[in-house]
């Protein structure tokens, strides 16, 4: 048997040193974007000092998990998010997911539904059940879980905007298949704040939106003791563009918020706490990602102690997390699944409690069942053939991993406590300030993926010329709303109107006085009131809130300094200005509900620093609001971001618009989620160019530019 | 495709009867026309407008401004609305000049009314802001005359309140309204003497909820500030009154002020008198851009601009000798 000598630190460097031929470690340090140095080793000596000796998982902070056993005992709940089409259809798909080996539902509403409208509302016309499951009524509800018995499947429901009809609904429908609201377990995701500051589907301005989250969380823990009141999500944050760091911080940050509102409203903490829920992102960077989910527990439960509850469970961060689907790309699909596998097995290192994840053609299309097959076998493979389950927090006391614990712990609680001083999270958010944090770290990445710098293979690497899509889901839109407006129009002609036009009008007085909003919804809701009508009655008091774009710049150009081929485009655009009197003008323009604003906002900030004057339009735009504005600017260009699948529809509509005010000159070019099908539609309809998923940006904003010079040479 | 325009130059040879019967379109690219930077597009500009003259003249010219967030947008929504209510035609111009720059622009996003632009007798143009002001204000002008021309009541020129871009505005309209926050009184929020010295109404904002006692008293603080400005000969006192744009209060009340700033003046000929002494200067000022541009480009000039701007470097011209030597050399050339 070998002997070997103990060796420190300093005999590493040495190492180092002579195998790099003279550079040192530090040349290795890795700076992640969230602006922490990755060191190329981690010793016991980065532990000194950390709290982490002696942690046991099930014991407050938790960073080593939230329960004693955690997977050896049981499994993460496989849970995968679907909707689409109709209830019928989506509550097909469920059944066969369940048979499949998921065990808990997670409903993905369409945008009609998250914004409050009914299918048959004119805003609406091209997003019914195109990017979820469409539900106007009780009786949409009863038949997206029939034969689902609600007392035995926990349900998840991604729904913040229209929360109150939406659960209403829910609670009604199961009352009515026999199950009673407190048999119910699941979650509802009725986290606001972020949808102000990335999801986009809100109702109500800030104020009154946080009435209605109170008035859940108070209904809900005395009436549905095994329900999750709010699920306080980072997810979208991170899909959003967010860093780890601001993800975890933000995240917190709008937890407190709702935790000082409860509190303040006289609720008792421990009556509430142990069912508030968490969702996260878990994304490549592996290591990280696992220590931000520990450093979220612990953090959790420091910030919670401030609140002095007498409850343990009070102080427990139970999460939820789904794989990035920003990660997913549309080159080269197949590579999704591997990318879906490292992600969920960094989520379950990190101690998740459930998990989503993605499904191979996500760039393109909601899942197939081929895609959500081999989505969900992820999981059944990670769970039931590794071996990973058996010991809880495998990577506890890893040098590295505890070092990062704290690290993100310390960053985060930066983060938080500059959000303290702004005046809290709802603060914050009317100001605006973490919707531009995060959109500037949107752009510095998408200027790293542009240039190279980072690595997405088969994308800006590694290319494979003939990328083969699977067989992609398609939803016919026409069909499904015009099925859900004969439901809908059926339900209001036999509904009783006497009790249902009293219910509805106890809702806008509800609105006005502080009675609870939810039992009101629910006894609206019974009486066959629509998503909408009762939606509408809050509106009448609380208004509908439209947001003030803000919008950042020079953070894309800034990381092109002294780059060629930059130049070169920002000089044919000063050819430009000098031919054609000014510099070419687009419109970036998102149609309809679609919410995704990422893109959007990205090509903007781009395309303005490459130097083109951009007009960027509001959220929830029709075709024919879009087309005044282009018209009204004159711009040379329309840039419509479609992301929520409506392009079909909206799109020719705002080509026929321009031709009716006679603006045909003004060219369409189209961006974002266009599955490989519809790009020969769109152009017959008339769209000069697409740039799908990937699209490197100055390339594209080198072809506009030709694009409008063709036309004008045309005209 | 197109049938209308058949070769590039002909897209501004507009149809200047559709412009004048108010036709959405036309307007839009006439106000290209007039903001092209390519001179033979300033040529078409110039027929364009000496046509147009006789119809213009008829709105009420309006300027707004204000730091940021206090409200602006917020305001000529509510504003428009309530004009157009009454069947008035509004055109609302907005520039930036906040983003002077040597790039591209994102125009739009600070001036948003979405309720106002869905309106049939509104018409809202964002124009990206160009290196000098002086640019910004020629081209602006020359907009709300086709705006006048294109059958417009009211013409409302919304800028950010930085810089001089204040000064610039109110020189190109009959009334100029500044824009306040509730609160911080006691400095009068640190705006400049000469800005609050043009101004002819002050609006505070957000007179409502929680802020609605501090937007009241604001606008006392104002008013007792104004009293010591400006002096009671004047044909037109300044007013100061709270607003919510939210609630729609202080709404009707700002265009009575603004319907009575506008007859006083008309009676007392105030009105022909500002308007008039605004185009004799805006002429000096387009001679004095126009002189240095055509200086600027001239080849001779230049060679000559060259030589005399290093001299004075190096100190051996006095600035004074070089500029009255540069300017000769031009007019005798030319
Ligand atoms: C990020 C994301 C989100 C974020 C959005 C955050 C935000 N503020 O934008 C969050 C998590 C909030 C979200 C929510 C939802 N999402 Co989502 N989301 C995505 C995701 C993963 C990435 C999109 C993205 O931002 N990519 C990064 C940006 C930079 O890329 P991009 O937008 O594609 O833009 C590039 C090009 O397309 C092009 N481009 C785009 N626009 C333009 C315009 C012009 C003029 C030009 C020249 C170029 C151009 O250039 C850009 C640079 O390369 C996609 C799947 C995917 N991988 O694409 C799903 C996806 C778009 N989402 C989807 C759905 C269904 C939803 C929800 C509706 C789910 C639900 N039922 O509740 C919600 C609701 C959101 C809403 N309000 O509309 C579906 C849409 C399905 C479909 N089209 O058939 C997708 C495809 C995922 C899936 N398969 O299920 N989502
Ligand atoms: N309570 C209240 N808030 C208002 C009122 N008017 C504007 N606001 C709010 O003030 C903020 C700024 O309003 P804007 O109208 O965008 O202000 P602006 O002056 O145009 O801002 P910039 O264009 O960015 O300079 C928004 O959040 C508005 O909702 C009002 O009358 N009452
Ligand atoms: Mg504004």
């Amino acid at each position: 048997m070998g002997n070997f000598a103990n060796k420190n630190l300093t005999d590493w460097h040495q190492l180092v040193e002579s195998e790099l031929k003279g550079g040192s470690s530090e040349d290795l340090i890795w700076d992640t974007p969230e602006e922490i140095s990755i060191k190329p080793l981690y010793t016991a000596a980065d532990l000194e000092g950390l709290e982490m000796s002696g942690q046991m998982p099930g014991f407050a902070p938790f960073s080593r998990g939230v329960r004693a056993t955690m997977y050896a005992n049981r499994p993460w709940t496989i849970r995968q998010y679907a909707g689409f089409a109709t209830a019928q259809e989506s509550n097909a798909f469920y059944k066969r997911n369940l048979a499949g080996g998921q065990k808990g539902l997670s409903v993905a509403f369409d945008l009609a539904t998250h914004r409050g409208y009914d299918s048959d509302h004119p805003r609406v016309h091209g997003d019914v059940g195109k990017a979820g499951v469409a539900i106007d009524t009780v009786e949409d509800m009863k038949i997206l879980f029939d034969g689902i018995p609600l007392n035995n499947v926990s349900v998840s429901m991604t729904m913040n905007g229209a929360v109150l009809p939406v659960l209403a609904a829910f609670i009604v429908a199961a009352e009515e298949q026999g199950c009673s609201k407190e048999l119910l377990s699941g979650t509802i995701q009725n986290d606001i704040l972020k949808e102000f500051m990335v999801r986009n589907t809100y109702i109500y301005p800030p104020a009154p939106s946080m009435r209605i989250v109170a008035d859940i969380i108070s209904y809900t823990a005395v009436e549905m003791p095994k329900f999750n009141s709010i699920s306080i999500s980072g997810y979208h944050m991170q899909e959003a563009g967010a860093n780890l760091v601001q993800e975890l911080a933000f995240t917190l940050a709008n937890g407190k918020e709702y935790v000082s509102t409860a509190v303040n409203n006289g609720l008792d903490v421990d009556k509430f706490a142990p069912r508030l829920s968490f969702f996260f992102c878990v994304g490549m960077n592996f290591f990280m990602e696992v220590a931000k989910l520990r450093a979220a527990r612990s953090l959790w439960a420091r910030l919670m102690s401030d609140f002095h509850p007498k409850d343990p469970r009070s102080l427990m961060l139970r999460t939820h997390v789904q794989t990035s689907g920003v990660s997913i790309t549309e080159q080269d699909p197949y590579n999704n699944v591997i990318r879906t596998a490292y992600e969920a097995m960094a989520a379950v290192l990190g101690g998740t409690q459930s998990l989503h994840t993605n499904a191979l053609d996500e760039a393109v299309a909601l899942p197939s069942d081929f895609s959500a097959r081999i989505a969900r076998n992820t999981q059944l493979i990670l769970s039931e053939e590794t071996g990973i389950t058996k010991v809880v927090d495998p990577l506890g006391g890893s040098y590295y991993i505890e070092s990062l614990t704290a690290s993100m712990e310390q960053e985060a609680l930066k983060l938080i406590k500059k959000i303290d001083e702004m005046g809290g999270m709802t603060e914050a958010v009317a100001n605006g300030m973490p919707k531009l944090m995060i959109e500037e770290t949107a752009a510095r990445r998408q200027a790293r993926i542009d240039r190279g710098e980072e690595v997405i293979v088969g994308v800006n690497r590694y290319k494979n010329n003939d990328d083969d899509m699977p067989e992609l889901l398609s939803i016919d839109n026409t069909a499904v709303r015009e099925a859900q407006i004969q439901r809908t129009e059926t339900i209001r002609k036999n509904r009783n109107k006497k009790e249902w036009m009293s219910a509805v009008d106890a809702l806008t007085r509800g609105a006005e006085n502080k009675e609870n909003l939810l039992a009101l919804s629910i006894e609206a809701m019974r009486q066959r009131a629509t998503v909408g009508e009762v939606s509408e009655a809050l509106e009448k008091v609380f208004t509908r809130y439209s947001a003030t774009t803000r919008s950042v710049s020079g953070i894309y150009g800034s990381a092109y300094k002294k780059d060629a081929e930059f130049n070169d485009i920002q000089n044919k655009i000063k050819s430009f200005l000098n031919e054609e009197g000014r510099r070419p003008r687009m419109l970036v323009v998102k149609l309809g509900q679609d919410g995704h604003d990422r893109g959007a906002k990205i090509i903007a900030t781009a395309f303005a620093d490459i130097g083109f004057d951009v007009d960027i339009g509001p959220l929830f735009q029709t075709p024919e609001e879009a087309a005044r504005e282009a018209i009204e600017n004159d711009v040379h260009v329309i840039g419509v971001s479609s992301l929520a699948a409506g392009h079909n529809t909206l799109v020719p509509e705002l080509i026929n618009m321009l031709q009716e005010f006679n603006a045909n000159e003004i060219l369409v070019v189209c961006g974002g989620v266009i599955p490989p099908n519809d790009y020969e539609f769109l152009k017959n309809a008339g769209v000069a160019a697409v740039f799908g998923p990937g699209t490197n940006i100055p390339s594209a904003a080198t072809k506009v530019i030709e694009l409008i010079r063709q036309r004008s040479k045309a005209a | 495709m197109e049938t209308q325009y058949s070769n590039e130059d002909d897209i501004y040879s507009l149809d200047i009867e559709s412009l004048l019967s108010g036709n959405r379109r036309s307007l839009a690219r006439s106000i290209t026309l007039i903001e092209s930077s390519r001179f033979d597009h300033r040529d078409l500009a110039e027929n364009l407008l000496s046509r147009i003259m006789p119809r213009t003249g008829g709105a009420i010219r309006i300027g707004i401004s204000g730091p940021p967030g206090v409200g602006k947008s917020t305001f000529i929504e509510s504003f428009g609305l309530y004009l157009s209510n009454k069947n008035l035609k509004i055109a609302v111009l907005t520039i930036d000049p906040s983003s002077k720059r040597s790039g591209g622009s994102i125009l739009g996003d600070k001036t948003r009314m979405p309720k106002l632009a869905q309106l049939e007798n509104a018409f809202i143009r964002s124009s990206p802001a160009g290196l000098t002001l002086g640019g910004v204000a020629r081209r602006t002008r020359e907009t709300i005359l086709l705006c006048e021309s294109a059958g417009y009541d009211v013409v409302i020129v919304e800028t950010v309140g930085v810089g001089q871009s204040e000064y610039a505005v109110a020189d190109m309209v009959d009334m100029f309204v500044l824009l306040v926050q509730p609160g911080g009184g006691d400095d009068l929020q640190g705006i400049k003497r000469g800005v609050m010295e043009l101004a002819d109404l002050i609006i505070v904002t957000k007179s409502d909820g929680d802020l609605k006692h501090s937007a009241q008293r604001t606008a006392q603080d104002f008013r007792s500030a104004l009293s010591f400005l400006r002096n009671e000969s004047d044909d037109w006192v300044p007013k100061v009154i709270p607003c919510s744009a939210l609630n729609s209060e202080g709404i009707e009340e700002a265009w009575k002020i603004m319907q009575l700033f506008h007859s006083k003046l008309n009676t007392s000929g105030g009105l022909a008198r500002k308007r008039g002494s605004q185009a004799s200067s805006w002429m000096w000022a387009e001679v004095q851009e126009t002189l240095v541009g055509r200086l600027r480009e001239s080849q001779s000039a230049k060679k000559l601009a060259q030589k005399l701007e290093s001299d004075v470097i190096n100190g051996l011209v006095a600035p004074g000798v070089a500029a009255r030597h540069l300017l000769n050399a031009f007019l005798a050339d030319d």
